[in-house]
C-alpha cells in the first residue's frame, strides 16, 4: 500500500512537471523574444536603456524609484542599471563578448580594452558636438586623451571631472591621519616628518595609554588586506614630496620614471616602521588583519593613527566615531602634512581632477538609439538633473536658504546613507558623467559634500578647534594643496591596465607579489637590514626594470601628445 | 555465573561512561555549530553602523529592525521568491526522477553496458569546459533567458546519482527476481519494488537538489542577467551582498564608490532570510532518515 | 548486513552477462533510458568541453573558440615552468588531501555517534542544528574564525588562561597554522551537512542486526564495528572514490577569504592562481589549461582508486 501511495505520488509530481513544461514553454518562450527588444523600448512615451557597469560599487535601486521618475519625466528615458556581481571584470565582459549581445550602455571597468578590442563599442566623436552639455565635459585635450590607437573615442570617463571653482573640503585620498586628541594634548604642535609623527604617537601613548573608558589605545595600525595593502607600500613617493602616480614616481624635471620601492627613502620609511614594531607601536595584527578587523578597531577609538585614504575608512569608521559621540572625546581624525625631511614640499593634495583614460561610459552596438542615449547623457549632466541627482529633490533632501545655498538638516544628512532610502528614493546614475566642483548656480557645490558650510557643520567641535589652530578651515587646509604635477598625470591609470601579456606588465605583477610577501616580514624582522637585503634581492629578480621602462615609454608617449597642446 | 555478571558491570560503566562522553560531545558541537548562526542573527538585529566596530556576539547591542526592512523592500524580491520556490519544486522532481531511473538502470546486474554507463557519469564530475563555451552552448540551445536554464542543466548528477545507485545495491536481488518470475517489466520493478524501498536516499538527494537550488545564484546572474522577471531571490540578495566581497577590485573602483558598501548588518539579515525557509523543509525530509525505516522486513 | 556485504564479493567476481538480441530485447526498456540521459550528458557535460580548445589557444574574446590564435602546448608549458604554479599545486594538494581525511572522518564519526544517541529528540534537533553552518557563506564564517583567533579572541584567551601561552599568538601569521586552520574550517561548517548521508544510510540498516547482536551481548563498540560500520561500508567507500578525484578542488574563497601576504606562500590554490594570473590579466586559456590539468589528475586518481576498491572486492564506482 504504501509503495503504491509513493509511486503514485511520484507520477503525479512528474506529471505535474511535465505540465509545467508544456505550458511553461509558452510564457518563457515569449520572455525570451522580449528580452532583447527591451532596449530603448518606449513605456508610456519613456524611453528605457539598458545598462551594465562591471564595477562591484553600485547598489540597484528599485524600479519605482522616486527621483529616477522625475528624471525620466524631465529627459523622457530612464535606465535600468545592473552591476557586477560575484565575477571580476574581466569574466564578465568575457562572457558579455562571447554571447555577443550587449546592454546599451556599458562600463567594462578593467575590461574595457576588451571590449573596444572586440568591436562591441560605437565610436562616439561624430556625436558629441551635437551634444553641448556632454562637448563642455571635457577640454578638447581631454577629449584626445580618450582616443584608442584607431583615433576615435569610445567612452566617456565620468569621473574626477570638476566644474568651475573647485571646491575642497575633504581630502578623499591618502595621508598619514592622526587623532585630533593627540595633537591637542600636545598642544598643537607642528608636524612636519615621519619622526616627529611617530614621536607625537609614542609621547601621548606613553602619557595616556588607555581610552577615556579604559580601553587600551592602538598607537599605530597598518591594513594590509588584499589589493588594500596600498598604503603601506607606496607611502615612500608621497614622503619624497611626490604625488599620487601610484606606481612610479614621476621626476618632472628630468621627465624620468623613480621606482619608489628601492629609493633610500623607502629604506628608511620601512626601517622606522621596523623600529616601531619592537617598540610595540605598530599594532602586532596588523599585517594579518582583515578589512573588517581594521574598521572594526577604527571604529572604537583606539587607534591614534594611520596611513590611508579617506574614502577607504570615512565613510564606515568614521561615521561609527561620529554615531558613538568619540569624535567629542578627539577620536575623529585629521591628515597631516608628512615627508621625509623637515621643508619639503608634500604633494598629499593635488588640486584639479584626475582624468582616468582607462574605462568610462561607452555606448554599444546593440543599441537601437545612440541619439537617443547620448540625448540622455547630456541631460544628466544639466544643471536640474544634475541637483536631482546629487542633491535630491528641493525640500525633501535639502533645503535653500535666503542667499539660495542648499543645506541640509541632520535627518536628511542620514536619509542620504540609508540603504533602504538609497534604493527608494535616491537616483545617482552614479555610474554616469558627473561633476563635482561648483555649480552652474555660482553658490552650490555640485555634490553635498563638497558644500562649505555643509561640510563644516557636520564637523565635531573638536575637529573645527583642531582646524583652527591651524589656521585651517577644511581637511584639505590641513595639507595645504598644489596644481597637479603635469600631462602625464596620474601614471596609475597606465600600470592599472597592464598585463602579463607584455614583460612590464609580467614583472609588474611580480612585484606585486613579492611586495605583499616581504614588505610585512622586514618590518616585523628582528634584524632589518638582513630583511631588506633578502627582500631587494628577491625584488630584483622580478625585473623591476622592465617595468621601468614601459612606464618610461607611456610617459614620453603622453609628454609627446600634450606638447601637441602647448 | 560470577564472571558474566562482572563483565555485565563492567560493560555497564563503560556503556554509561560512553553515554556521558557522547552527550558531552554532542553539546559542544551542538554549540560550536550554532554560534555562527545565532551570531549572524544577533548582527542582523543590530544597528549598522553600530555593528562596525564588532564585539556582538549573542546579543545585539543596539537593536533595530531596520536591516531586515531594507533586505524585504529591495526590488523584484517576490517575483524572485516565485521563481526560486519554482525552481526548487520543478528542479527537485526532475532532478529526482532522473537520477533514480539513471541509478537504477546502472545498478541492474544484467545490464549491458552497467561500467560504460558508470564511468561515462564519473567522468562527468570532474571535466568542465568553462564559463564561456558553456555560456555558449546555453545561448544556441535557446536556455538564456528562460526559466529552464535552471532546472534542466544540472538534472541528472554523477553524484545523486551515484548515492541513489550505492542505496540501491544494498536491496536485496531477489525482490526483483521474484517480482520478474511473476512477469513484471523493468518499469513495474523501478517504480513498485525499488523506488518504495528507496525513500530514505530519495529523501536525502531531494534535499541536496533542493538545498542546491534554493541557494543559487549564479545562473541566474550569468543566463538571466537582464531579464528581471526571471530573477531569484538569492541573486536578488547576492547583489546586496556584492558589494562586500568585491574580490579582485582595486582603489581606483572603490574611491569612485564611496559609501555604496552594503552594511555587514543587511548581509547577515539577508542571510537570515533565505536560511529561513529551507531550514523549515528539513523537519519534513528528516523523518526518513533520523527515525529509520523499518524495512528488514523484506530483507532476506 | 554483514553476510549481505560478503555477498557482494561474490557478485563482483560473477562474469558479465554477453551482449545476445535476446538480451538486448529484454532490457528494451532499460536501453531506451539509458540512451535518452547518454544523449543529454553528451549535450551538458561533454559538448562543453569543446572549450578545451581554448587551452590551446592564444584566446581572445574578440575572436573567439574559432579564430583565436593556435599556439599548441605553449600555456602548458608556461604553467609548468612557473615555480609559482608548482607552489600552488603543492598547496592545493596538500589542503586537499587534509581536509579530505579531517571532514571524511569527522562526518562519518559525527553520524555514527549520533546515531548512538537515544532520545528520539535529541538526535533530531542535534542535526538540525549541526547542518545550519552550511548555509552560511564562507565571509561570515571566516570573519568568526578571525575573531576568535585574534590577539583578544576566545582562543588566546583559553590558552594565556590555562598557561600554554605566555603572550597572544597571532595564529595567522605562520604558515604552519594555516592549513590547519583551514581544515578545521571545513569542519566546522559542513560536518554535520556531510553526515546526513550516512545517517540516512544508517536508517537502511536492518534493526533485527541491532537486536541480534544484543542478545550476543556484544557491547557497544561492537555493534559499532561489526553492524553499523559494515552497513555504511558502500556508501564510505563511493564518498571517499569521489573525494579522491576532488583533492585538486580544494577550493577558493576560503584561502581567500583567510590568507595574507604573510602565509601567501602556503595558502594560495590553484584558483586562486588562476584568477591572478589568468583572468585578471584577460588571458582565459591559462584557466582552461589549468583546468585540464586538473581534470586529468582526477581522472587518474579515480581510476587508480576505483581499481584499488575493485582488487579488494569493495564498492567502487564503476
Amino acid at each position: 500500500m504504501k509503495a503504491k501511495k509513493v509511486v503514485s505520488a511520484l507520477l503525479v509530481a512528474a506529471m505535474a512537471a511535465s505540465m509545467f513544461t508544456g505550458c511553461g514553454d509558452g510564457t518563457t518562450g515569449a520572455d525570451s523574444n522580449s528580452v532583447g527588444d527591451t532596449q530603448s523600448s518606449e513605456d508610456g512615451g519613456v524611453k528605457e536603456f539598458t545598462a551594465f557597469f562591471a564595477v562591484p560599487a553600485g547598489t540597484e535601486i528599485n524600479d519605482d524609484n522616486e527621483i529616477q521618475q522625475q528624471i525620466a519625466e524631465i529627459t523622457g528615458a530612464k535606465v535600468k542599471e545592473t552591476w557586477l556581481t560575484g565575477q571580476t571584470a574581466q569574466e564578465a565582459v568575457g562572457t558579455l563578448i562571447a554571447g555577443g549581445e550587449y546592454p546599451d550602455f556599458i562600463d567594462g571597468g578593467d575590461g574595457m580594452a576588451q571590449l573596444y578590442d572586440a568591436g562591441a563599442l560605437i565610436p562616439l566623436d561624430d556625436y558629441i558636438d551635437k551634444y553641448p552639455n556632454i562637448k563642455e565635459f571635457l577640454t578638447e585635450e581631454e577629449w584626445d586623451k580618450l582616443r584608442q590607437d584607431d583615433g576615435h573615442i569610445y567612452w566617456i570617463q565620468q569621473f574626477g571631472n570638476i566644474y568651475g571653482e573647485e571646491k575642497a573640503t575633504t581630502h578623499n585620498d591618502e595621508a598619514f591621519w592622526i587623532q585630533t586628541r593627540v595633537l591637542e594634548w600636545a598642544g598643537y604642535p607642528e608636524v612636519h616628518t615621519m619622526d616627529q609623527y611617530f614621536d607625537l604617537i609614542e609621547a601621548y601613548n606613553e602619557a595616556n595609554p588607555t581610552m577615556e573608558d579604559g580601553t587600551t589605545n592602538i598607537p599605530y595600525t597598518i591594513l594590509c588586506d588584499d589589493w588594500r595593502y596600498f598604503c603601506l607600500e607606496n607611502a615612500p613617493e608621497f614622503l619624497d614630496g611626490y604625488p599620487n602616480d601610484g606606481s612610479v614616481i614621476v621626476d618632472p624635471e628630468e621627465l624620468k620614471i623613480i621606482d619608489y620601492n628601492t629609493t633610500p627613502t623607502a629604506k628608511r620609511y620601512f626601517q622606522k616602521l621596523n623600529e616601531e614594531y619592537q617598540k610595540g607601536i605598530v599594532d602586532p595584527e596588523s599585517f594579518t588583519q582583515t578589512y573588517d578587523e581594521y574598521i572594526a578597531k577604527l571604529s572604537t577609538g583606539r587607534v591614534l593613527g594611520m596611513i590611508d585614504q579617506w574614502w577607504d575608512f570615512a565613510y564606515t569608521a568614521g561615521d561609527s566615531i561620529k554615531q558613538q559621540g568619540l569624535d567629542k572625546q578627539g577620536c575623529a581624525y585629521v591628515p597631516l602634512p608628512i615627508t621625509i625631511e623637515e621643508g619639503m614640499k608634500n604633494q598629499w593634495h593635488n588640486s584639479g581632477g584626475v582624468l582616468n583614460v582607462a574605462s568610462g561610459l561607452g555606448i554599444s552596438v546593440d543599441c537601437e538609439d545612440v541619439e537617443g542615449a547620448l540625448q540622455f547623457v547630456d541631460d544628466l549632466l544639466g544643471q536640474e538633473v544634475h541637483d536631482l541627482r546629487f542633491w535630491g529633490v528641493e525640500g525633501e533632501d535639502y533645503l535653500v536658504d535666503e542667499n539660495g545655498e542648499f543645506y541640509r538638516t541632520d535627518e536628511m544628512r542620514t536619509n542620504a546613507t540609508d540603504t533602504a532610502y538609497k534604493a527608494s528614493h535616491l537616483c545617482t546614475y552614479s555610474y554616469f558623467p558627473q561633476y563635482s566642483g561648483t555649480s552652474r548656480d555660482g553658490i552650490n557645490a555640485m555634490k553635498p559634500e563638497y558644500q562649505a558650510k555643509e561640510f563644516y557643520d557636520s564637523l565635531s567641535t573638536n575637529v573645527q578647534d583642531c582646524f583652527a589652530a591651524y589656521g585651517a578651515e577644511t581637511y584639505v587646509d590641513m595639507l595645504g594643496t598644489s596644481e597637479a604635477p603635469g600631462p602625464w598625470y596620474p601614471m596609475y591609470s597606465h600600470s592599472n591596465n597592464m598585463t602579463t601579456d607584455t614583460e612590464g606588465g609580467l614583472a609588474w605583477a611580480k612585484m606585486g607579489e613579492i611586495k605583499h610577501e616581504y614588505l610585512p616580514k622586514v618590518v616585523m624582522a628582528a634584524d632589518f637590514e638582513s630583511a631588506w637585503e633578502e627582500y631587494m634581492e628577491v625584488y630584483e629578480s622580478c625585473n623591476p626594470q622592465a617595468f621601468i621602462d614601459e612606464m618610461q615609454a607611456e610617459l614620453d608617449r603622453r609628454m609627446e601628445e600634450a606638447a601637441k597642446y602647448e | 555465573m560470577k564472571k558474566f555478571r562482572e563483565r555485565r558491570r563492567k560493560t555497564s560503566i563503560w556503556d554509561k561512561l560512553f553515554v556521558i562522553c557522547n552527550t558531552l560531545f554532542m553539546i559542544a558541537f551542538v554549540i560550536i555549530t550554532l554560534y555562527p548562526v545565532l551570531n549572524t542573527l544577533a548582527i542582523s538585529f543590530n544597528d549598522g553602523t553600530d555593528a562596525l566596530r564588532g564585539g556582538i556576539y549573542l546579543i545585539p547591542r543596539k537593536f533595530t529592525l531596520k536591516n531586515y526592512i531594507t533586505v524585504l523592500q529591495k526590488n523584484n524580491l517576490i517575483t524572485g521568491a516565485y521563481i526560486t520556490v519554482a525552481r526548487t519544486v520543478i528542479g527537485t522532481v526532475l532532478a529526482l526522477v532522473a537520477n533514480a531511473i539513471l541509478a537504477f538502470i546502472v545498478s541492474r546486474k544484467r545490464f549491458l553496458f552497467k561500467k560504460q554507463l558508470s564511468l561515462f557519469w564519473v567522468i562527468t564530475m570532474y571535466v568542465n569546459g568553462g564559463m564561456i563555451p558553456t555560456f555558449l552552448l546555453y545561448k544556441g540551445m535557446g536556455l538564456t533567458n528562460s526559466f529552464w536554464v535552471y532546472v534542466i542543466p544540472g538534472m541528472v548528477s554523477a553524484f545523486n546519482m551515484l548515492v541513489i545507485r550505492t542505496y540501491m545495491n544494498g536491496i536485496p536481488d531477489s525482490l526483483e527476481e521474484s517480482a520478474q518470475l511473476d512477469g513484471a517489466g523493468y518499469t513495474t520493478v523501478f517504480v513498485k519494488i525499488i523506488s518504495p524501498l528507496c525513500k530514505p536516499v530519495y529523501a536525502t538527494v531531494a534535499l541536496f537538489v533542493a538545498v542546491g537550488q534554493w541557494n543559487s545564484w549564479f545562473d541566474a546572474m550569468l543566463y538571466n542577467r537582464m531579464s528581471d522577471n526571471l530573477t531569484t531571490l538569492q541573486y536578488e540578495l547576492m547583489k546586496l551582498l556584492s558589494s562586500v566581497t568585491n574580490q579582485g577590485t582595486s582603489a581606483e573602483v572603490m574611491k569612485n564608490a564611496s559609501g555604496a558598501v552594503t552594511p555587514a548588518s543587511v548581509r547577515a539579515a539577508a542571510t537570515i532570510l533565505t536560511m529561513l525557509p529551507i531550514v523549515c523543509l528539513y523537519p519534513f525530509l528528516q523523518r526518513y532518515f533520523v527515525t529509520g525505516l523499518t524495512i528488514g522486513g523484506v530483507k532476506e | 548486513m554483514a553476510s549481505l556485504a560478503s555477498k557482494k564479493k561474490e557478485k563482483i567476481k560473477e562474469p558479465g552477462v554477453k551482449i545476445t538480441w535476446k538480451e538486448i530485447k529484454r532490457q528494451k526498456v532499460l536501453l531506451l533510458w539509458a540512451a535518452i540521459i547518454v544523449v543529454y550528458g553528451i549535450i551538458f557535460y561533454y559538448l562543453p568541453l569543446g572549450g578545451w580548445l581554448m587551452a590551446f589557444q592564444n584566446y581572445k574574446p574578440r575572436t573567439g573558440l574559432l579564430h583565436s590564435e593556435f599556439i599548441g602546448l605553449a600555456k602548458f608549458r608556461q604553467l609548468f615552468s612557473d615555480a609559482a604554479f608548482l607552489k600552488v599545486i603543492r598547496n592545493t594538494l596538500a589542503m586537499g588531501v587534509i581536509n579530505l581525511v579531517v571532514t571524511f572522518v569527522m562526518a562519518i564519526v559525527f553520524a555514527i555517534l549520533l546515531n548512538e544517541v537515544k532520545s528520539k529528540g535529541g538526535k533530531k534537533t542535534v542535526q538540525t542544528i549541526s547542518y545550519l553552518p552550511h548555509f552560511l557563506s564562507w565571509i561570515i564564517v571566516t570573519g568568526i574564525l578571525h575573531d576568535a583567533l585574534s590577539s583578544t579572541g576566545i582562543v588566546n584567551e583559553l590558552l594565556l588562561k590555562f598557561g600554554i601561552l605566555n603572550q597572544p599568538l597571532n595564529f595567522f601569521a605562520h604558515p604552519e597554522f594555516f592549513w590547519p586552520i583551514v581544515a578545521f574550517a571545513n569542519v566546522w561548517k559542513e560536518t554535520g551537512w556531510n553526515a546526513i548521508i550516512y545517517l540516512s544510510a544508517i536508517t537502511a540498516i536492518d534493526p533485527s542486526l541491532y537486536e541480534a547482536a544484543n542478545i550476543d551481548g556484544a557491547g557497544r563498540w561492537a555493534r559499532i564495528k561489526y553492524v553499523t560500520l559494515p552497513g555504511i561500508k558502500p556508501t564510505i567507500m563511493i564518498l571517499l572514490l569521489m573525494n579522491v578525484g576532488n583533492v585538486l578542488n580544494a577550493g577558493f574563497e576560503i584561502q581567500y577569504l583567510l590568507g595574507n601576504g604573510l602565509v601567501q606562500s602556503v595558502s594560495q590554490t590553484i584558483d586562486i592562481y588562476v584568477l591572478k594570473w589568468g583572468i585578471s590579466q584577460n588571458d582565459f586559456s591559462i584557466g582552461t589549461a589549468a583546468g585540464i590539468f586538473k581534470s586529468l589528475v582526477s581522472i587518474v586518481l579515480i581510476v587508480i582508486a576505483n581499481q584499488i576498491a575493485k582488487h579488494n572486492g569493495e564498492e567502487r564506482l564503476f
